[in-house]
């Protein structure tokens, strides 16, 4: 028995680069839109023939939460899901330093750190992503041989 | 707190004579009766022009302005560029999509009017509400994506958004683009050239404002409504899949395409060109604008050949049959490159395309002679390099010439050129030889930029099966054109405030919109009110290129599709001739309600409200 995990898996084949993504996450997080307050970006490189979205993939060893100095980080043991409680954060920003793929963000007013919780298993970025760029996956859990 | 209303209420102007730099409120006036983007556009060059100005003197505006959707999850709205053209000397708006529009209203603002020109070379650098005007001879002679990643690369961030020029735009090439980050371009009627004029090499963008709108929930409806026109849409649902590819067989079936500069209208070899021979040669994936799920563009690189290691967009239709069918070049990785060298050195490869084609035409018929290095030559790939090089750079006799535009080019030639010089109002006419379809025509006659099919396209009543007021439409016929081309312009002149995009508005419906808008900025508005608007622009515009000396007797096609019958097609043997000509443009301004010689009178501009506006200044 391994222990589950849910995320987003990316995928730079399908992904457009329209940032409707980033849309609605920051919408979800402001009310409004600008894509620089979303919890995931999108990389354009080689004259934009690759649009690669970044997201935290609520890793099964999270470099954050072992390097957060007041454990505010938690991996929920049902679901896998990271989240950061900001009532414990202190803003020290150590977790996005090592956070290796840069997903964890200060939050508008500049003073904790904030990161994508899943949107408490719904995420809206793959609901509304119009190409199956982003996939909610479950990983782990039972395997063949129980 | 105020009521949010999708705008961020503030214009940035930017006089760089003077190097100075102020916020402005926009009207509230403004906002109501112009809504936003060309709307804006319009207004403000109207007002802040005096007549004659020349467009590449510093006394000319440039303006970038969003509408009220731009920047929000509403789906595929754009940006436009608005100034006075240097190519035609008409009004012009050039409508672009990507990352660059949103982040302008990110910035804080709705819209940047600049004015003035610097002294030497610089680029604008606005971060947030901060504004700096930056030194850019180091940038001098880059091409366009060159100065968008050096500016990225200065300032060091690579989520900054650019505009920029290239060479084309420097040299003040007539028809120089605007690029507006990758595959991107504020590509018609020469803005490139008029921000060359101000020794502006580009603007770069960082926004933290975020956009909000006034009823959210209301938006998020309005956004699935518009998600279930989208998937409704037979037409949107091909462009996602293919692009405008598709587009260059359909045209030459129907005798439409460019081909050899339009001395006919089918090419044997269009499917090289179009989405056969594109998804074959080039393609990797689709890509898509800010906000957009329609992602029309295909992304993708040039595999094999000569050119191979070239990344490139799809190659749009306009694209494809300017330097495809247009110069009777079939190999599309050719195509590819060719276009990709206009994007690259800032040319409006429409214009580009067709300006080439007339020096190819001049040679053939021994009006010009090739250079002593190339032979320009119908099917000469080695030849349209050559020229869109010489072009960009103004490096010789020839490219000096073309780079003015067919019109002048040909005016300076002889009257025999004039003859293929094919232009309306000194804008060469896009990839739809109307030959075959009066009612694009007559589009292309009276459109307020010059020969354009974005200001109304009645190819779906002319050619595809769509009913006017329930009857079909003969696409050979002048009647009922005019009632279409008037609805088309001025629907499409209301949501170009939006900004909508065209594509976007082949599958939204106006309701739609309607509910968007009202949603953004809390006044309820009906479908209805894109006609008002549109028609209240439309007649503006119009003063505008009255006084500029521009009036009826422009409002025609020029005498390749005058004189010269299709050889070729559905509508082989048919031309529009003067009397079609005379009945359509007579027609039109009746249902405009304009005077016989094409001008807005006294009760029009009452009925509109143009007489007793307000005027918009650029002081608080």
């Amino acid at each position: 028995m391994r222990n589950i995990t849910y995320f987003i898996k990316t995928n730079f084949d399908l992904c457009t680069g329209c940032s409707i993504c980033q849309l609605v996450c920051s919408e979800r997080r402001t009310g409004g839109y600008n894509p620089r307050y979303s919890l995931l970006q999108i990389k354009h490189t080689k004259e934009e023939l690759v649009h690669e979205p970044v997201i935290c993939q609520h890793c099964k060893n999270p470099y954050c939460l072992a390097v957060c100095p007041v454990n505010a980080i938690k991996k929920d043991k049902n679901t896998g899901a990271v989240t950061i409680d900001s009532d414990r954060c202190t803003g020290c920003g150590i977790c996005m330093k090592y956070c290796y793929l840069g997903a964890i963000y200060w939050s508008q007013d500049g003073l904790k750190a904030v990161k994508c919780d899943l949107c408490g298993g719904d995420p809206v970025c793959v609901k509304e992503c119009p190409t199956g760029a982003l996939e909610f996956i479950m990983s782990g859990g039972e395997d063949e041989n129980g | 707190m105020k009521m949010a209303n999708g705008y961020m209420e503030k214009f940035l102007y930017v006089d760089l004579s003077k190097r100075t730099v102020n916020e402005i409120p926009v009207p509230q006036w403004l906002m109501q009766r112009y809504i936003g983007g060309k709307g804006f556009g319009a207004k403000i060059l109207y007002d802040l022009l005096y007549p004659g100005v020349e467009p590449l003197s510093p006394d000319n505006v440039l303006m970038f302005m969003t509408g009220p959707l731009t920047a929000t999850a509403a789906p595929s709205m754009r940006a436009c560029a608005v100034t006075k053209s240097p190519l035609t000397g008409t009004f012009l708006d050039s409508f672009f999509g990507g990352h660059f529009g949103p982040e302008i209203k990110y910035a804080g603002y709705d819209g940047i009017i600049i004015t003035g020109k610097a002294e030497s070379p610089v680029y604008l650098w606005i971060d947030d509400n901060k504004v700096e005007i930056c030194p850019a001879g180091h940038l001098g002679g880059m091409d366009a994506l060159e100065v968008n990643q050096a500016i990225k690369k200065e300032l060091g961030d690579d989520s900054v958004k650019i505009v920029s020029i290239g060479p084309a735009g420097e040299n003040l090439v007539k028809y120089a683009l605007i690029s507006c980050e990758y595959n991107r371009q504020a590509g018609r009627g020469g803005a490139g050239a008029v921000m060359g004029s101000k020794n502006l090499k580009g603007i770069a963008l960082r926004g933290y404002h975020v956009v909000r709108v006034n009823d959210l929930d209301e938006l998020k409806k309005g956004i699935k409504f518009a998600q279930n026109d989208l998937a409704a849409s037979p037409d949107v649902q091909e462009l996602a899949e293919y692009g405008t590819a598709p587009t260059v067989p359909f045209a030459s079936e129907n005798g439409l395409l460019p081909y050899k500069n339009y001395q006919d209208g089918q090419y044997e070899k269009c499917e090289n060109l179009g989405n056969a021979g594109q998804s074959r040669y080039l393609w990797l994936k689709s890509a898509a604008c800010m906000g957009c799920p329609i992602h029309c563009s295909k992304i993708g690189v040039v595999r094999t050949g000569k050119y191979a290691g070239t990344t490139t967009d799809i190659v749009e239709y306009e694209s494809a049959a300017f330097f495809g069918s247009n110069l009777d070049i079939s190999d599309i990785r050719a195509v590819a490159h060719l276009v990709k060298l206009c994007d690259c050195l800032g040319l409006d490869s429409m214009s580009a395309g067709a300006a080439v084609g007339f020096a190819m035409e001049a040679c053939e018929k021994g009006i010009i002679d090739s250079p002593d290095n190339v032979k320009i030559d119908f099917g000469s790939v080695e030849a349209a390099d050559y020229l869109v090089k010489a072009i960009a750079h103004r490096s010789d006799y020839l490219g000096n010439l073309l780079a003015e535009g067919v019109k002048r080019a040909s005016e300076r030639l002889s009257e025999r050129s004039m003859e293929f010089a094919v232009h309306v109002k000194g804008l060469e006419t896009p990839a739809w030889g109307p030959r075959g379809s009066t009612g694009m025509g007559l589009a292309f006659m009276t459109a307020d930029r010059g020969g354009c099919h974005q200001r109304g396209l009645p190819l779906g009543y002319d050619i595809g099966d769509e009913k006017w007021k329930g009857e079909p439409v003969d696409p050979l016929s002048c009647e009922k054109k005019a009632e279409i081309v008037c609805y088309l312009q001025n629907y499409l002149a209301g949501t170009d405030t939006l900004v909508k995009c065209d594509f976007g508005g082949f599958g939204i419906q106006p309701a739609t919109y309607a509910r968007l808008l009202s949603a953004a900025t809390g006044c309820n508005v009906e479908e209805d009110l894109f006609e008002e608007v549109g028609e209240r622009i439309w007649n503006l515009t119009r003063l505008f290129n009255l006084r500029e000396g521009i009036d009826y007797t422009q409002d025609r096609l020029p005498p390749r599709f005058v004189n010269e019958p299709l050889p070729s097609g559905p509508a082989k043997g048919h031309k529009i001739s003067e009397e079609d000509m005379d009945y359509m443009r007579s027609d039109y301004y009746r249902v405009r309600g304009w005077s016989e010689k094409g001008e807005p009178g006294k009760n029009m501009l009452e009925k509109l409200h143009l007489n007793n506006e307000n005027i918009f200044r650029l002081s608080k």
